[in-house]
């Protein structure tokens, strides 16, 4: 069928089965406005354009100069990639290292610094109760490993105490892991502050950029952060690759054993092709990106609160990340709007607690003094690169339908 | 006789039915379970959905008819105490 004609709107082609012999009218579960990108983006075209030579032409595994000709060249794209990344956080190339994704990263920052320091200062570290899985699952490790863990608190809408803070640390403290913007409810910290007390008590500051980096300023040259978690699957890169920043001298204990790669601070074969894609990944966010996002997730915000009853925004209004939008629609079952949504084609995601992994409503929203009604009914809108604001207005205005029919039908809201 | 293919070629494909039990599954499920045999339908099949949960009794006929696909009967069995729902994929 000519693609004219079945564009032609006076062509009913969706319901003739004409249509469904040639298409399959398999559409409905096919044309979906993804609006997860925080749990994982789309690759973009030109990541996988710039990491293909390393998949088939210069494949082999990175050498020193006194090497091959092949293996030189995958070690000068692996390190102009690293150069790359570390040029956007104003770092020197050797001070970040390529690891498999973020979980790798928080693993190594955490574990590595708790290794290093727990014979030559003390064994306490400082996290913050509301990290993603990989900061805070690591410090309760440490903590049945011996390790003092304080789990800061957040207030309302997410913004860790400093004052709590400031009062944790003690002369036995070796870290302090808060993260830049927070996964769930796209809260970003108050970065400056944090390192400044840090400093100021002399404990390393780790922070978690995951969702943040190239969304939001950071540099190093600004900043006294110590270490960074960064990853390339939020960014519209290749996902099983990420980075650590580590400050130069940061005392620093490799945890996982093998081959001396990455300064000898990351046992294992490189993946050029894949550190190529990140640096491709990142040297494609633009600031216009940037906004065009914020402005999506106004209108979500925007929308979602004046035309639907009882939604309450969790996370700040304003210092947010610019791609997060997360809101609870009281009276309703988050996992139940994320299948209608799913069926009306949007993908989105919930704090619900039989949509996670963990079975336990998500421990953010509780985090910020939220109950299990309020975790329950949240739901997140996180968008990327080929969102449109069509896609923000038909989102919104297919939930304010799901909400209102949910309402009708739920026993939370007869009560 | 004509192959399957040939036959679907010309549209003469058989449509195939769906019986989907989720007596005694409370919201979510009977949807969940509803949207996987949807998926897994052609154009023109059966989806067959029993259930006992009334939330959901209500809920899939919402989603289906959101989807555009056809609601053909909603039949309450055993006194009431449980339903059947036909949906056209």
């Amino acid at each position: 069928m000519p693609r004219s004609l079945l564009e032609n709107p006076r062509f009913n082609c969706k319901n003739s089965r004409f249509y469904y012999l040639i298409w399959g009218g398999r559409e409905i579960f096919e044309n979906i406005i993804y609006l997860d990108n925080a749990a994982c983006t789309r690759l973009d075209e030109q990541v996988l354009e710039a990491m293909k030579p390393y998949f088939f032409d210069t494949f082999a595994v990175a050498t020193s100069e006194f090497g091959y000709s092949m293996g030189i060249d995958a070690k000068e794209a692996l390190e102009k990639a690293r150069e790359n990344l570390a040029s956007k956080l104003g770092a020197n190339s050797e001070e970040v290292i390529f690891t498999s994704g973020s979980t790798e990263s928080s693993n190594t920052a955490l574990k590595g610094v708790a290794l290093a320091l727990k014979e030559k200062k003390g064994k306490h570290i400082i996290v913050s109760k509301i990290e993603d899985f990989p900061v805070l699952n690591t410090a309760k490790v440490l903590e049945r490993q011996g390790f003092g863990v304080t789990f800061l608190d957040v207030d309302a809408e997410g913004f860790a105490d400093l004052e709590e803070l400031k009062n944790a640390i003690t002369k036995e403290t070796i870290l302090v892991s808060i993260q830049q913007g927070n996964q769930e409810i796209g809260t970003v910290q108050d970065l400056k502050a944090i390192s400044e007390i840090c400093e100021e008590k002399d404990v390393l500051l780790h922070t978690d950029a995951t969702h943040s980096f190239t969304r939001l300023p950071l540099s190093v040259k600004e900043l006294p952060v110590d270490l960074i978690t960064m990853s390339a699957h939020t960014i519209h890169g290749p996902r099983g690759i990420g980075a650590l920043y580590i400050r130069k001298d940061t005392p620093i204990t490799k945890f996982m054993d093998g081959g001396f790669q990455e300064f000898n601070l990351r046992a294992g074969v490189e993946d050029i092709s894949s550190a190529v894609g990140f640096a491709k990944a990142v040297e494609l966010v633009t600031e216009e990106e940037n906004r065009r996002l914020k402005a999506m997730r106004d209108r979500i915000i925007d929308k979602a609160l004046t035309e639907i009853p009882e939604v309450t925004l969790n996370g700040s209004r304003d210092k947010r990340l610019p791609q997060n939008a997360n809101l609870t629609f009281h009276y309703v079952e988050g996992e139940s709007v994320t299948l209608h949504m799913d069926m009306r084609g949007f993908a989105v995601s919930t704090g619900s607690a039989c949509f996670s992994r963990s079975l336990e409503a998500s421990h953010v929203i509780r985090g910020i003094g939220g109950d299990h009604e309020r975790a329950h009914g949240s739901v997140r809108f996180t968008l990327g690169r080929y969102n449109r604001m069509e896609d923000a207005d038909a989102a919104i205005e297919a939930m304010s339908e799901i909400v209102a029919r949910l309402r009708e039908i739920s026993p939370l809201a007869r009560k | 006789m004509l192959s399957e293919s040939f036959r679907f070629f010309l549209g003469v494909r058989i449509l195939a039915e769906m019986e989907i039990d989720v007596r005694g599954q409370t919201c979510p499920v009977p949807l969940v379970e509803c949207r996987k045999a949807l998926k897994k339908a052609s154009p023109g099949d059966l989806v067959i959905v029993k259930g006992t949960h009334p939330a959901s009794k209500k809920e899939i006929p919402m989603a289906c008819e959101a989807m555009g696909l056809k609601v053909l009967d909603i039949e309450d069995k055993e006194g009431g105490k449980e339903w059947e729902i036909k949906i056209q994929r």
